[in-house]
């Protein structure tokens, strides 16, 4: 039943423009930060995890906005399929706009902060992969609940940021310390954090799904 | 729970306990060696503390019986408690600020108590706004429930990384319940007293305001049994 | 007697102080056929709704297939069909894609011919290929009444299934009702007009005030044929 996910993708028109705009993000970080922070490793951890949270909730909006049109949903639920496995389609699909974004993000990054290309990029892979799973978990939880309510929109960041802030953290930091060189024993705890998070959040989002979903 | 005794015998004991609380932290307990006046609002913002945090655990708690039976009363319960809980959230910021002032000599700054308390204040704020953006359906009260779930399950963690993060509270908090550096037994009474007062004050706000709902629920339930019956009686026979 | 495959008892409806329904009493066999008629907004969707599990009675039970609608299992969901005025299709996505995707959703032996099938049968194989945002609203409405029917399901709710299509697609879908009823479903469909439909005997109801009642349609009155669906009033 993970079909669903196919048609996400030969869906995708739109997806150019928000990938767009993701980046777009990271160059206003870049100019408002100034050439004199651009040095830092710091910096550029940070300004990465800022567009990604923000590719993370547009991905998440997308996943679900599928549906909303002709009420698609309902058909999804009157079928025999199982909410759960709705969530976990939507959750990867969500993932891969997000790790698309990453890598878009990641490349400018290592152009504007005059990073290298090198062993760090590796280490920084699986904390983006890290990040892009909790997030994506959550944001596609919560999109369906902000998608169906008045404030929508806006109220996706509102709920999704402070529950996401230690996976944040985590994922700045770790990122920091790897693209400074550092191996991974030393990031160990915020790695640690990061994985509780993710497992904790996908269950919590595989278990609740339903009750997100269904009604009027 | 709707029992007017009881909540009136609740709103007694409370204010004798708070004026109790307020005689023994500016008259009785000997001022803190090195903080001087300024310590006294920790016998505020500690009570606060515990209450904002259990409010919290308190929505997430009636969130899960509500998903699970159903039951209206858990969902008014669960608002009723983000309600009252952001209240006392948004004072211990205040009291919180009040306090960092003369003792640091900033309005706030980014330690791992204060930054940990201004997430739960936005987890607060954003189920309120949820709740507030919306009619108030049974799909909304599960979406209410689901987030209050999320985001309690989140705070754990979220202690733990705000803490790996910074650290520069008073060595009087950071250390574990049960050894705060209290040296004289009448702060001890004090915390104990001052605990107490505000764990009924959060109590009866929260039976005030969960009356409250509870009764909006069943005249919104009796509307409905009104309606039908009505149009029942006024068919043309 | 056979189990019923729609029932519903005493069956109310509230929104607030509106109410929509009330005293429903439906009992509907397989093989039925029935149409519910009424003013705009009489509750004739909602009742469909209610029974498709997309919202919850206020009072009383809606069972289908002896099972409660509000906690249907997947098994029973597979056997229901509702076409209703969102149209549950994916704009972006073409025609066949669309039937395709659903003939997966509910395990159909092969999901292609499926959707070929269906597409030929409601007069789409033209179009088949082409995005469902480029179509017509009557050409939307054939393409999810086949959405509706190809998993063949035992119970049909249609709202309205006749609006919007000119004499062609009404033709069509006709035909098809026709045919699903003749294959044993138990179909119920909510229009503005009393339908004509060769050979199927028809109940026709009526929502009037929020409460359900029967007429005798005209063609059953003709003929004398059975009654295929109980009310009680």
């Amino acid at each position: 039943m993970r079909k669903d996910l196919r048609l996400e993708l030969r869906s995708g028109e739109s997806t150019l423009a928000l990938l767009a705009l993701s980046m777009l993000v990271l160059v206003v970080l870049v100019f408002a930060l100034g050439a004199a922070r651009m040095r830092s490793v710091d910096a550029a951890a940070g300004a990465l995890w800022v567009a990604m949270v923000f590719a993370g909730m547009l991905g998440a909006n997308r996943a679900l906005l599928a549906e909303r049109d002709n009420g698609a949903i309902r058909g999804l639920l009157l079928s025999p399929l199982d909410p759960s496995t709705l969530y976990a389609a939507k959750l990867c699909a969500a993932l891969i706009f997000m790790a698309v974004a990453e890598v878009g993000a990641v490349i400018l990054m290592v152009l504007f902060f005059n990073l290298d290309f090198d062993a760090s990029m590796a280490r920084l892979a699986p904390i983006l992969v890290l990040g892009a799973i909790g997030f994506s978990a959550l944001a596609t939880l919560l999109s369906a609940i902000t998608g169906r309510t008045r404030g929508g929109d806006m109220l996706l960041p509102i709920l999704a940021v402070p529950i996401f802030v230690p996976a944040l953290i985590a994922g700045v930091k770790a990122s920091a310390a790897a693209l400074a060189g550092a191996p991974f024993e030393s990031m160990g705890d915020w790695l640690k954090i990061m994985i509780a998070f993710d497992v904790l959040f996908v269950t919590a989002g595989y278990l609740l799904f339903e009750h997100v979903v269904g009604g009027e | 729970m709707n029992n007017p005794t009881i909540r009136n015998w609740l709103g007694f004991s409370t204010l004798a306990l708070m004026l109790a609380s307020l005689f023994m932290v500016f008259d009785y307990v000997p001022p803190d060696a090195e903080m001087g006046i300024a310590q006294l609002i920790f016998y505020y913002h500690v009570p606060l503390a515990w209450v904002a945090f259990a409010s919290f655990g308190l929505v997430a708690i009636a969130g899960i019986f509500y998903l699970w039976l159903g039951d209206q009363l858990w969902d008014d319960l669960g608002y009723a408690a983000a309600e009252t809980g952001m209240v006392f959230c948004t004072l211990m910021i205040i009291a919180g600020s009040i306090w960092a002032k003369p003792i640091w000599g900033t309005w706030w700054t980014w330690d791992s108590r204060l930054t940990m308390t201004f997430i739960l204040w936005l987890m607060y704020g954003g189920y309120l706004m949820l709740r507030a953006s919306a009619d108030d359906t049974p799909q909304v009260a599960r979406f209410g429930a689901v987030i209050g779930i999320v985001a309690a399950m989140d705070v754990p963690i979220v202690i733990v990384s705000v803490r790996l993060w910074r650290t520069i509270h008073p060595a009087v908090l950071v250390t574990k319940q049960g050894t705060h550096g209290l040296e004289d037994p009448r702060m001890v009474w004090t915390l104990l007293v001052s605990l107490t007062a505000f764990t009924l004050l959060w109590a009866w706000f929260l039976m005030l305001r969960f009356t409250q709902l509870r009764t909006r629920s069943r005249m919104s339930k009796l509307a409905g049994r009104i309606a039908l019956a009505t149009v029942a009686a006024s068919d043309p026979k | 007697m056979p189990a019923p495959v729609v029932e519903t008892r005493s069956l109310a409806k509230t929104y607030g102080p509106a109410v929509v329904l009330r005293e429903v009493q439906l009992r509907l066999l397989a093989g039925a056929g029935a149409f519910i008629i009424g003013g705009n907004g009489a509750g004739k969707s909602t009742l469909l709704r209610i029974l498709a599990g997309l919202e919850a009675p206020s009072d009383g039970q809606a069972l289908v297939f002896g099972q409660d609608t509000r906690r249907l299992a997947a098994r029973y969901r597979r056997r229901i069909g509702l076409m209703a005025h969102q149209s549950f299709l994916y704009p972006n996505l073409t025609a066949r894609e669309n039937l395709e995707f659903y003939a997966e959703l509910y395990s159909l032996a092969d999901p292609r011919a499926c959707a070929h099938q269906w597409l030929g049968r409601v007069g789409l194989a033209e179009v088949a290929d082409t995005r469902v945002r480029a179509f017509s609203r009557g050409m939307e409405q054939r393409l999810s009444v086949a959405r509706a029917m190809l998993a063949e399901p035992a119970l049909l709710l249609l709202d309205e299934p006749f609006a919007s299509l000119d004499h062609d697609g009404a033709e069509i879908v006709a035909a098809l009702i026709r045919g699903a009823v003749e294959r044993g479903a138990c179909v119920l469909a909510t229009t503005h007009g009393i339908p004509e439909i060769d050979g199927v005997e028809l109940a026709v109801f009526e929502i009037s005030r929020g409460r359900l009642m029967q007429h005798a349609h005209k063609e059953e009155v003709r003929r004398g044929g059975r009654i295929r669906s109980l009310l009680g009033r």
